[in-house]
Parts: C-alpha cells; sequence; structure tokens
C-alpha cells in the first residue's frame, strides 16, 4: 500500500487538472480546425464550380479528360522541407459535369461513369451536398448558371483523415506534451519547498524527550503550519507541567518515606543500646510504630498513584448513609480513644453515583483527619443534604481547626498545618480531594461545629431520580 | 552537657533524645521552632541539634536568628533534604554541621561530640589533668590506672568544670548542666555532688570559690 503523501497526492492533482485543461483547449482547438477546413474545402469546391461555369464546351471536354487534382499543397519543392503534416498521401482529382439546361450532358469527366454517377439527377438548387459514390463519400456541389441555363456539379473526395487539420492539432500537441514532465518537475519541487516547514517542525518534534519539552521553535512558520505549531506547544507545556507535577511528587514522596525509615533507624538503636528492659521495649514498640507509619503512607502513595493513572473509575448508585455508618464503625475505636462523640445526620436515603470503596476510603480518611487534629471530648457530626440538586455530604470537628492561611493548602499534598501534633503523612485531604474529582464532586473546606474546628463538604452531582421525597426532608440521628 | 534537640517528628524525637541521653548528655526537647527560639533565649546550651522542617518557625530562619544574636554554639542540623544545595545552604546560614535523614544514631553521637570538642578547643576525645584520664565517649573516668564509677550526675558536674578549666561555675550553671526542662531541682544536690568527686577522684581537684561557685584550676 502507498502510504498517503501530500506532495505526490498535491503533484497528481495539480498535474491531472493540467491535463484536463489542455485536453479540453486542445479538443475545441481540433474541433474549430476540423470546421474550418471543411468551410474552406467547400468554398474551394465553389470556387472551381464557378470557374467551370465560364468554361467553353471544348475546353469543358478537354478539362474532363484531364485531371484536376485538389492536393492542398503544391506538388514538388524540396522533399523535407514541408515534411508532410498537411500533405495529402494520395493524389486526389476532382471530378465534373456540366450539363445543359433541358438535361443534356454537356461535358463530364469519364470516372464518373465508373463511379455510377454519370446519370445522377442534378439537384434543384445550388449547392454543396455530401454522398457516396463507390463506397467512398464525396463532397459535391452543384451550379445551377441561371443566365445560361448550364448546372455544374463538382465532386470531390473527402478527405477522410483531414491531415491539415491532424497537423494543426499536433502541432498544438507536441509542445504542451513536452511541456507536461517539465511542469510535473517544477511542481514536485515546489510543493516540497512549500512543505519544507512540516519537515523542519517534524524534526524539531523527533528531538523532543522528557528532559527536553521546552516549546517548539521553528522560525516564521506560514499560517497554515502555525496552528499546527501552537497545538504541539499547548500539548508541551502541559506535559511539561505534568512532568514537573510528577518529579516534584516523587520527590515529596522520597523525603516523606524517610521521615518514619529515620525513626525507625534511631528507635532501632536505642533499643540495641538501652540496658534497661523497660526502656527497650518502649523503643522496640516505637519501631513497630514507625513500620506502621511506613506502611500507611506507602499505602496512601500508592492509592494516589493508582487514582491518577485511572482516569475515571466505574460508578453506580449508592447509599451514602451506608458507606459513612460503615466508616464510623471503622473509625469508633480510635474517637473513644480521644472520648469523641461521632453522629451521623441527615437525609439516610442520600444517594450519589460512586465507586463503594473509593468512598469508603474518601471518609475513612475525612474521619481519621477529624479525630487526629479533633479535640478530646469533642465531637464529629457526619451530615447529609440536599440542596441545588446536589447531594452534600459534611464532615465537621470542634477541635482547634485550621489557621484561615492554611486553609487553601490544605488539599496540597505532604501539607500538614504548622503547630500539628499528630503524626501524618499530608496525604489524607489529598486523596479525599483526588478521589472526589472522579466523581465530579467539588470539595469545600470551612468552619466547623459552633464556629470552631474544620468542616470539609463535598458536593456530588444528584442522582436523577423519579418519585424521591421532598428534597431536604432530612431525618436526624444519632450514632 | 546540656544539649538542645528541636524535632517536631515524635517518633524520631522520642529516638534521638534517648539516645543523646543513653551518651550522657543533658537534652532538652523542643517540637517547633518557637518553642526552640524561646528555649535558646533562656538557657545555654552546649550544643544545638536542629530539625530543618519545623511548624511555625523553621530551622533555617531559627538558625539565621541564632547567629544574628551572636551565638555561637555549635549547631548540627538534620534534615531529610539532603541535596548539596540545602547542605550547602544550611553551612553557610550558620550549621556547623549536617546530617541527612535517614541517619546512624551513633554517627549523630560521634558528630555532636566531636562539635563539642572542637568548641571546647580539643582534638582528641579523651580529657587529661593531672593524673585523671576522663573519655567523654566511653564515660570513663581513671585517676592513674584505676577505674573510677561515676553517677550520671556526677559525671555531669565534672564534665562541665573540666570543659570549662579556670573558669569558675556557679551553682546554677552547674544546675543548668544537669536537668532538663522535665526534672525536678534537688536543693543541695551540687553540693553532694562535688563532695562525692572529692572523695573519688581527690580533695585537691575541685576547689570551691567563695560565694560563687567551684572551680578546676587551668592545667
Amino acid at each position: 500500500m502507498i502510504s498517503a503523501s501530500i506532495r505526490r497526492r498535491l503533484v497528481l492533482l495539480v498535474l491531472a487538472s493540467i491535463v484536463l485543461i489542455w485536453g479540453i483547449a486542445w479538443i475545441s482547438s481540433y474541433r474549430q480546425a476540423e470546421r474550418e477546413v471543411g468551410e474552406w474545402e467547400q468554398a474551394r469546391l465553389a470556387e472551381l464550380a464557378q470557374i467551370l461555369a465560364l468554361l467553353d464546351q471544348r475546353n469543358l471536354t478537354t478539362l474532363a479528360n484531364a485531371r484536376i487534382d485538389v492536393r492542398e499543397e503544391e506538388k514538388g519543392g524540396e522533399p523535407g522541407a514541408n515534411d508532410g503534416d498537411d500533405d495529402d498521401a494520395l493524389p486526389r482529382d476532382a471530378l465534373f459535369q456540366v450539363r445543359s439546361a433541358n438535361g443534356d450532358v454537356l461535358a463530364g469527366s469519364p470516372q464518373l461513369r465508373a463511379l455510377h454517377a454519370w446519370d445522377l439527377p442534378m439537384p434543384p438548387a445550388s449547392g454543396s451536398r455530401d454522398m457516396t459514390l463507390g463506397g467512398q463519400i464525396w463532397h459535391t456541389f452543384t451550379l445551377r448558371d441561371t443566365a445560361l441555363g448550364q448546372t455544374v456539379r463538382v465532386f470531390e473526395p473527402a478527405n477522410t483523415r483531414s491531415d491539415l487539420v491532424s497537423g494543426v492539432a499536433s502541432r498544438i500537441a507536441r509542445p504542451t506534451l513536452l511541456a507536461l514532465p517539465v511542469l510535473a518537475l517544477l511542481v514536485w519541487l515546489s510543493i516540497g519547498w512549500s512543505l519544507a516547514p512540516l519537515k523542519t517542525l517534524s524534526g524539531e518534534i523527533r528531538v523532543r524527550g522528557i528532559n527536553r519539552l521546552e516549546a517548539v521553535d521553528i522560525g516564521r512558520a506560514p499560517t497554515e503550519v502555525r496552528p499546527l505549531v501552537d497545538a504541539i506547544n499547548l500539548v508541551l507545556s502541559r506535559l511539561r507541567h505534568s512532568i514537573e507535577r510528577e518529579r516534584a511528587f516523587t520527590a515529596d514522596a522520597a523525603h516523606e518515606l524517610k521521615t518514619p525509615l529515620a525513626a525507625i533507624k534511631v528507635q532501632a538503636q536505642v533499643a540495641l543500646a538501652e540496658p534497661d528492659a523497660a526502656l527497650r521495649q518502649l523503643a522496640i514498640e516505637r519501631v513497630v510504630q514507625g513500620v506502621d507509619r511506613g506502611a500507611r503512607l506507602s499505602e496512601q502513595l500508592l492509592l494516589l498513584a493508582r487514582l491518577d493513572t485511572h482516569e475515571r473509575t466505574s460508578t453506580a448508585r449508592l447509599n451514602l448513609a451506608e458507606v459513612a455508618r460503615d466508616a464510623l464503625l471503622a473509625n469508633q475505636r480510635n474517637a473513644e480513644q480521644k472520648t469523641i462523640h461521632m453522629r451521623l445526620t441527615g437525609d439516610p436515603r442520600s444517594e450519589i453515583n460512586a465507586e463503594p470503596v473509593l468512598t469508603g476510603i474518601m471518609l475513612d480518611n475525612l474521619l481519621d483527619n477529624a479525630i487526629k487534629y479533633g479535640r478530646e471530648y469533642g465531637t464529629i457530626e457526619v451530615g447529609m443534604q440536599h440542596a441545588n440538586g446536589r447531594v452534600q455530604l459534611i464532615v465537621r470537628d470542634d477541635g482547634p481547626g485550621v489557621a484561615p492561611d492554611d486553609l487553601a493548602h490544605l488539599t496540597n499534598r505532604f501539607f500538614r498545618a504548622t503547630g500539628t501534633q499528630a503524626s501524618g503523612s499530608g496525604l489524607g485531604l489529598s486523596i479525599v480531594a483526588r478521589i472526589a474529582e472522579h466523581f465530579d464532586a467539588n470539595l469545600q473546606v470551612g468552619t466547623g461545629i459552633g464556629g470552631r474546628g474544620l468542616a470539609v463538604e463535598l458536593s456530588f452531582p444528584a442522582c436523577v431520580e423519579a418519585g424521591r421525597a421532598v428534597p431536604g426532608a432530612s431525618v436526624r440521628r444519632a450514632l | 552537657m546540656r544539649v538542645l534537640f528541636v524535632e517536631d517528628d515524635d517518633l524520631i524525637g522520642c529516638g534521638v533524645e534517648a539516645g543523646l541521653r543513653q551518651a550522657g548528655f543533658t537534652v532538652d526537647w523542643a517540637r517547633d521552632g518557637h518553642e526552640a527560639g524561646l528555649a535558646l533565649t533562656t538557657t545555654t546550651y552546649a550544643l544545638v541539634v536542629l530539625d530543618l522542617g519545623l511548624p511555625r518557625v523553621s530551622g533555617m530562619d531559627l538558625l539565621k536568628r541564632l547567629r544574628d544574636a551572636g551565638k555561637d554554639v555549635p549547631v548540627l542540623v538534620l534534615t531529610a533534604r539532603g541535596t548539596v544545595l540545602d547542605r550547602v545552604g544550611g553551612l553557610e546560614a550558620g550549621a556547623d554541621d549536617y546530617l541527612g535523614k535517614p541517619f546512624d544514631l551513633t554517627e549523630l553521637i560521634a558528630r555532636c561530640r566531636a562539635l563539642l570538642r572542637r568548641a571546647q578547643g580539643r582534638s582528641v576525645e579523651p580529657i587529661r589533668y593531672q593524673d585523671l584520664t576522663v573519655n567523654p565517649a566511653a564515660q570513663t573516668v581513671d585517676v592513674g590506672d584505676t577505674r573510677v564509677s561515676l553517677t550520671s550526675r556526677e559525671w555531669a558536674v565534672l564534665m562541665q568544670l573540666l570543659t570549662h578549666q579556670g573558669i569558675p561555675q556557679s551553682r546554677s550553671s552547674l544546675e543548668e548542666s544537669l536537668y532538663g526542662w522535665q526534672q525536678e531541682i534537688e536543693s543541695n544536690t551540687i553540693e553532694v555532688h562535688v563532695s562525692n568527686l572529692r572523695k573519688k577522684l581527690g580533695a585537691r581537684l575541685i576547689r570551691t570559690v567563695r560565694n560563687i561557685g567551684y572551680v578546676v584550676e587551668k592545667a
């Protein structure tokens, strides 16, 4: 299969158009020439008839027995000087018959008898006419001389292949046919030259790699190539940003993983050097804690990486309250350690389009954060409500909250608010934000219960449903 | 030797704190830059071990503030950001040494000792004074060829006096080097420790400076 080439296609199209136009011009010129030659031959025959009409009986008889060569060129001259574009190949003799007013033949070419045309009746009026005699087409011209009462008819064999016309035609066609390859070459070269910016562009793009993603610059690009260059540069800049983000994330991840590793190493070394059994035991327990922390961090990193690679997750209709209840149960023990009361409020039939495992992870992270950063003897509230055709899930606590300056950075990866004592990787909320994105939910942070603490609000698009209860009707329930 | 240790991570913090205690240092552990800044204005430390990634006031800011205030206490910087640029930046901001996480606890302690040695104008670890040989790394004291056993408090008082030879040490500065933040200071203890040291190492080693405190004369 021949690969598609703009250059080849353009050359073929241009040449085909030229050949077509030339062909039409050539054919119409040919027709024109043919018609003109025909008219000219007819006029010549009429002249010949007029001359014959002037001749007397004696001269007519002499002429009838002689030959009248009506070839279009004079015989003789240098052979090859006129190498016969329009020479007739064979002698062409004109024949004639002259009749008196009462129809007697005054004189006639004897060849007419052989052609059975001697006794042909004369047409009633002057004029030209074609007829077939002896299997050949003849042009005839009849002249009625009313003054003398004579009728002259001239016969000329039709020039079956008009040598004159074909000569003219070939003389027109030859230079154009010779010009065609030259034209093809010129078209090929000029199209190639016009397409050069594309070649330059592809060369520029070929040298681009992960470490070379700067914008393509090919100087003054033609108008047709400019949008392509712009589009490529846009893609390159997006790619550059995403790679920069990836690299920053990898660096941050490596940095974050070093912290639990450092803790594990230090605690292990303390345990090795500690003579006191109880203190040694404590250090070893802390080694275990450090390993747990590292494991949790790497789990979170893997989750984020997975969320980044899968653009979309398959979703199904999900009862939000059920997922929330499961998450509350799972975090119950941690909450009890800080004597935190957790409750679930709002419409227990709230449904969203989401995926249950990811929604669970999202709620887990929110509750984990609320417990970690909430106050002892505090309250955590998970609320669900309908507003403006969306389902809102709000997790609020009444802890110390977050400084206004820090609110905007809460969902940044590895961000930890200043002054936080609890251990954490700073990934929790960024995981929540990333999952929310998957389900087209918006994440907002604000002030928690009673003007204190933190509220994280997720607003999901509501499931389209018929016969739903009045939106906003809320059923309070405590867990 | 009283050391200020600044670290926000609990798990690393309690490990390093325990390690430094094992090595015979008195440790104050500050969990953020602000707390560390307060500690540095109120207490004289022999050494600061500083983590750079701190909440509230960053380690680098703290270091710059410390140097701007004209304090030349040796500072060892700990950080997870261990690129050459980070290290150069830290050292130029006034750090004396640099250790990247995860680090080796024994290396951290050895580097702390080296910094203290340099600050005290020594090049070898054992301190020799008359017939006394004190090895801070091994925490041993020999009088002649005889190994003498000391309690950690006696050890701390002896080290404070030996590293400040010829400079009388007040009771309060001796107490400061002895007790961390969480420890209750007992009255009369300095006198008790000094009298024990005199019993173990000879009565002429430590001289009482009336109304000031104690001194070990320059060798």
